[in-house]
């Protein structure tokens, strides 16, 4: 089943809670850094102040001469905690499967409660108002059956932005990007890219294999993968220990066959027995294969329930095999990785959870 | 002050009361009891501040007067008398009540009447009459789902709304939610929304034990207190401020599986297995299966404790939809079962990780809903 990932990301997050918490600097350019007689930098600075050419990163000193009448303040990283967490809040009041990256954006997995709140968009826009209620910011989010695709789609629409992309429509939003929107693609990547004639995420997806992985080894092919649209990492919350997995390398590449399945069993048994030795169990069979040309893919499921069972283990990772094995394939290392662990005490389920924001709505009244 | 009333129906009003006598009180007022004159009859009154009970019983009133005393020694000393005559008297600006019975006599120590913390005054501004037995029924099937932590204060009381010619009342502590849905006899003059302290509820809930005739429930213009005024007895409670979830999106519009189910039979099933799962996190798990062909559905209810044992048993059900498994807390399971007055429940669920849901059969002014526990199976 296609995955609903957000990614949403504060506007101007620090400039905007300076203009939340005083009112005269809202409509002014705002920049958040040190003093420039200090070689302070601009650690944010407000759409007002971005019309100057200003910039994060930016030396301070550079930024006020672009734009002298702008407002300097000096950050309150404690003020932006706290009002992080308050957006936080609101995200995990939608789903338990939130990923804070910083301060001022997260990935959530949604996959399970688009449904219940009538789809993607308007599932987005509850999150975009509730966030306004509760801290007074706009969001930009972006939603996508990936985190590579909804992280690009956040950033299309700044600010108060909200783009879908809807499933099966990555690859062509991707596709006339430029390279370096691409997450992995910084500065020195793409002037590589581009001397290669490779301009756009289009370009990148419709490169040979071969060509990447000269230019860039094997991430040049998770790259390409990105670039395709094709991305399934998990959204994994802070307190879930990463993994646990067990991996092994063959003294000679194997095709699918008894001796494959067999090292597929004894991975799936050493995977159960410790996860049940750390007192956890997996949510997500994460299955690792690397091909006879070094090529390395992942495949996850995840379960309805944790498990540190050797068999369920087993039967999720050889669904996984089944799926993508082709005939001729010959396969160097095989892997298998329980991960989104959870304690081995089984979890009461919450109501609010299961209503996801809905529960803490303000009953309606008329009175 | 100058009374004289029978010991048994003093010694019941001060039971009545003395639920409302806080346990610890830094106001030393709070842990007494008012008793005073009131036209003819005396009153009984106690607070903790947040619930007051005031209760009147039958007395020769020769001379009017009022004082407060010590709740617990009044209500202990009373209680320990022979069912006779009680004198009550106290002289004119005296702060010491004289309580003689039988061949008893005592004085004890009080205060005067006018520290005695007031009870707010909620006036007929909005009144509602309930039937007594289907409120107590309401209550009961009710406040046991409301918090007994206080996190999110909303939800350690009962949502009651009253609106057209309904009032529903609501219970949620995050794991569970009950819904129970009263008709009133006449239209609600105006619609009400309050949260009405647990605590008061069950407080009423023992007060109406042998009413028979219509409780009054009114509110006051700011929905600040509410009133329930009986035969002999009143009782007034803070109502807590805040908004509570809105509950109805909680409650599942749909299901997959179906189970009808004998209500004594799954009650039995469920204790049973608690007996299995108090080592286990207390969860029990139920399995429902549809019969072959015209044979009825099963529903397996199992629990097991780590290197302790592991039970299971079985009852015949009525079946539509899928096999379906889920895991409750035992617990939660029986804290509704035994409060349902069903001949038969049923126990609609979707996946093992949403929540289920227990109607009684027989009607659709109550439902319950049980989130159930992650496990494996």
């Amino acid at each position: 089943m296609a995955r609903t990932i957000l990614h949403a990301d504060l506007d101007a997050f620090y400039a905007s809670v300076e203009q939340l918490d005083r009112p005269e600097l809202r409509g002014r350019p705002v920049v958040v850094g040190g003093p420039p007689e200090a070689r302070g930098v601009v650690a944010a600075a407000s759409y007002e102040a971005r019309r100057f050419g200003i910039h994060s990163a930016m030396p301070m000193s550079r930024a006020l001469r672009l734009c002298p009448q702008a407002v300097r303040v000096s950050p309150r990283f404690g003020r932006y905690g706290e009002v992080s967490r308050q957006v936080m809040s609101v995200f995990r009041a939608v789903t338990p499967l939130v990923e804070p990256l910083s301060l001022d954006e997260a990935f959530l997995d949604v996959t399970a409660q688009v449904r219940r709140y009538g789809g993607a968009e308007a599932l987005a826009r509850r999150l975009k108002r509730r966030v306004k209620e509760r801290t007074g910011l706009t969001v930009s989010v972006g939603a996508g059956t990936n985190k590579t695709v909804a992280k690009i789609a956040s950033d299309m629409q700044k600010p108060d932005g909200l783009v879908i992309v809807a499933p099966g429509a990555e690859e062509a939003f991707l596709a006339p990007l430029p390279a370096r929107a691409l997450w992995g693609v910084g500065p020195r990547a793409e002037s590589v890219l581009a001397a290669a004639g490779l301009h756009t995420i289009g370009d990148i997806a419709g490169a040979r294999p071969q060509q990447l992985e000269a230019l860039f080894g094997a991430r040049g092919l998770a790259v390409q993968e990105m670039a395709r649209g094709r991305d399934d990492r998990a959204v994994e919350t802070e307190h879930e220990r990463k993994s646990v997995g067990a991996e092994t390398t063959f003294p000679r590449d194997l095709a699918d066959g008894p001796e494959l399945r067999e090292q597929l069993a004894r991975l799936a048994n050493e995977v159960a027995e410790r996860l049940s030795q750390g007192g956890s169990r997996a949510r997500t069979v994460v299955l690792k294969l690397r091909y006879a040309d070094f090529h390395t893919i992942t495949r996850q499921t995840t379960r309805p329930e944790p498990t540190d069972d050797a068999e369920e283990i087993e039967s999720a990772a050889a669904g996984l095999l089944d799926a993508v094995v082709q005939p001729g394939d010959k396969f160097r290392l095989l892997g298998i990785h329980g991960a989104k662990l959870g304690e081995g005490q089984p979890d009461q389920l919450s109501l609010w959870s299961a209503a996801g924001e809905a529960g803490r709505t303000p009953a309606p009244r008329r009175d | 002050m100058k009374v004289s009333a029978l010991q048994e129906n003093l010694a019941k009003g001060l039971g009545v009361v003395g639920r409302a006598v806080p346990v610890r009180s830094t106001l030393p007022q709070a842990s007494h009891v008012l008793i005073a004159t009131d036209e003819g009859r005396l009153k009984l009154v106690a607070t903790d501040l947040m619930i007051a009970i005031t209760c009147w019983i039958g007395a020769q009133v020769e001379e009017e007067g009022e004082i407060t005393v010590p709740a617990r020694l009044v209500g202990d000393f009373v209680t320990s008398l022979p069912n006779e005559r009680i004198d009550l008297s106290v002289a004119a600006r005296g702060h010491q009540l004289h309580i003689s019975c039988a061949r008893n006599e005592a004085t004890m120590a009080g205060m005067d009447a006018a520290d005695f913390p007031p009870v707010p005054s909620v006036g007929d501004g909005l009144t509602l009459k309930l039937e007594p037995k289907t409120l107590r029924r309401a209550i009961g099937q009710v406040q046991f789902a409301a918090a007994s932590d206080d996190t999110r204060p909303v939800l350690t009381g009962i949502h009651t709304l009253a609106e057209g010619r309904e009032l529903t009342l609501a219970a949620a502590d995050g794991f569970r939610l009950a819904v129970y849905k009263l008709a009133l006899t006449q239209d609600v003059p105006e619609r009400v929304e309050v949260i009405i302290p647990a605590r008061a509820l069950r407080e009423l809930e023992r007060l109406i034990a042998d009413e028979e005739d219509p409780v009054e429930m009114a509110f006051n213009a700011a929905r600040s207190q509410v009133l329930f005024r009986l035969k002999t007895a009143e009782l007034v409670a803070t109502l807590i401020q805040g908004t509570f979830p809105n509950y109805s999106q909680l409650i599942p519009q749909s299901y997959t599986t179906k189970a009808t189910i004998d209500m004594r039979q799954f009650l039995q099933e469920t204790r049973i297995a608690g007996i299995f799962a108090r080592d286990g996190a207390g969860i029990v798990r139920v399995q429902m299966e549809p019969g072959e062909d015209s044979q009825p559905g099963k529903m397996t209810v199992s629990a097991r404790a780590e290197e302790i044992g592991e039970h299971r048993g079985e009852m015949d059900v009525k079946m539509e939809g899928e096999p379906s498994k889920i895991a409750f807390n035992s617990r939660y399971l029986q804290d509704v079962l035994q409060v349902l007055d069903a001949e038969k429940v049923a126990l609609e669920t979707t996946t093992p990780s949403s929540p289920g849901v227990l109607r009684p059969v027989d009607g659709d002014d109550y439902v319950h809903v049980v989130m159930p526990m992650f496990v494996q199976w």
